[in-house]
């Protein structure tokens, strides 16, 4: 997700350290803390699958884009970069299959963008 | 307990109400959401002709960083705009584009209070009975801004007046250029849709109107009975194509999980004959394909500054989180059904 979670987690600690002193009125403070704990749930929800999530994408991207090499830093961040990479990869590749007419590889891609959305899809998502 | 900024909304408000005395101000709290201005909730005192006076008021300041960057006055603009109309607003009292005061700009509006905004409220249940009517207020209202003459408004004096046919480029290159300045991350399906909406562009628009640039559900304040009391949140208003903010609200993420009911309110059939009786106009369905796309990479561009703003610091604010966690993905979901992909 974007911003990631660990800056927002870190940002949220400050926030309740804030809102846990007194003199804080009170409507903001519900506001705050109503927004975090909601903040809260999100990040709880993605925590486990995030790497999974990642490293199948990654995969999945390195095939479609005929890549090889595989992740072996299983960090969220360098997971996140190397996706961001292929990501950028796979909007020049279809760029060219649209100029080439190769409608194979404009359905294999859309295909995967679907995909993309279903593993970052929410509990709480609108669509 | 006082909240720091009662004395110096209280200052501010002397200066611009000679007549009175004795001016003070007390129970401000800020209102929760508004992630591109921070509205407060206020109630203001004074003495005028020898008696006592109150009235309840609405504050909306520019935040150190936004969601979106817009000028206050184009959107106070707005609202007086149509005071006393059939789009009803709330009365604006002072714009303050200085930053002496309270920081940031500014401007004071009346408040319409006793009335409800939130789409979580609004389907709740409670409320299940007067949806359809609504529907109705919600679509006739926007055909009354779509019907609207901008120059007879004098709005062309505060926002540019783009030719008909140059409508869509303009918006297009203004959010494109947004999500190239704020992206974090590659979007390739936002990218692939603005490709799509460059190759298909729409026809010109059949006038130019008045567009509110947010008109959605939440963004009218909204009673038991159905009817809508106030058109809020003007900060996007522009001039442009009017099917511009018809698209705007068939953005799938606005259905809040209401599948097939526009706005989460009616079939896009029904709100679209609203709409045409009551602009005069005709949504051609070509046409309106295109800007409803158009306003899902709106959206996206608007969710992307939101995390951009965050991200660089500028605001911190848990409210700069949410928007973008809540819809950057659902976002893209929206364009993949607006295009046939999903």
């Amino acid at each position: 997700m974007t911003p990631d979670v660990p800056s927002v987690l870190s940002e949220l600690a400050q926030l309740l350290m804030r809102n846990a002193v007194p003199g804080v009125p009170d409507a903001e403070r519900a506001s705050a803390l109503g927004l975090s704990a909601m903040l809260l749930g999100l990040s709880a929800e993605v925590w486990d699958g995030a790497a999974h999530n990642l490293v199948a994408e990654n995969r999945a991207l390195r095939t479609l884009l005929g890549l090889s090499g595989q992740d072996d830093d299983l960090r969220l961040s360098a997971l996140r970069a190397e996706n961001e990479r292929l990501r950028a990869l796979l909007i020049t590749a279809q760029i060219e299959a649209e100029a080439s007419g190769d409608a194979a590889l404009q359905d294999a891609i859309w295909a995967e963008l679907r995909a993309s959305t279903e593993r970052r899809k929410l509990s709480i998502s609108l669509v | 307990m006082t909240h720091p900024l009662e004395p110096r909304l209280a200052a501010y408000i002397a200066t611009r109400m000679p007549a009175a005395s004795d001016i003070a101000v007390d129970a401000l709290e800020r209102i929760s959401g508004g992630a591109s201005r921070e509205t407060y909730r206020f109630r203001l005192r004074w003495r005028e002709d020898g008696a006592p006076r109150e009235r309840q008021l609405i504050l909306r300041r520019d935040p150190p960083a936004s969601l979106i960057d817009t000028e206050r006055r184009v959107e106070f603009e707005a609202y007086r705009a149509f005071a006393g109309s059939a789009v009803p607003v709330p009365e604006m009292l002072w714009l303050e584009e200085a930053s002496n005061a309270l920081d940031h700009p500014f401007f004071i509006a009346a408040e319409l209070a006793g009335f409800q905004a939130a789409p979580q409220m609004l389907f709740s249940g409670g409320y299940d009975a007067v949806l359809p009517k609504v529907a109705e207020r919600k679509w006739t209202i926007l055909g009354e801004i779509a019907r609207a003459d901008p120059l007879a408004l004098g709005l062309d004096k505060v926002m540019p007046a783009p030719a008909p046919g140059e409508c869509w480029r303009k918006e297009l290159a203004h959010w494109e250029a947004i999500l190239d300045k704020d992206e974090a991350e590659p979007l390739p399906i936002a990218r692939a849709a603005i490709r799509w909406l460059k190759a298909n562009p729409p026809p010109p628009a059949q006038k130019l109107s008045v567009v509110h640039g947010d008109y959605r559900t939440g963004n009218f304040l909204f009673d038991a009975a159905g009817e809508i009391h106030g058109v809020l949140d003007w900060e996007m208003a522009h001039l442009g194509d009017p099917l511009e903010d018809l698209g705007w609200g068939f953005n799938p993420v606005w259905q809040f999980g209401r599948p097939g009911l526009e706005g989460g309110l009616v079939a896009k059939a029904e709100a679209i004959a609203i709409w045409e009786r009551a602009s005069g106009l005709k949504a051609d369905p070509t046409a309106l394909h295109w800007w409803t796309l158009f306003n899902c990479v709106k959206g996206q561009a608007i969710w992307v500054g939101s995390a951009r703003a965050f991200i660089d610091g500028g605001n911190k604010e848990p409210i700069m989180v949410y928007p973008a966690w809540w819809l950057l993905n659902a976002q893209d979901r929206a364009i993949l059904k607006v295009m046939g992909k999903l």
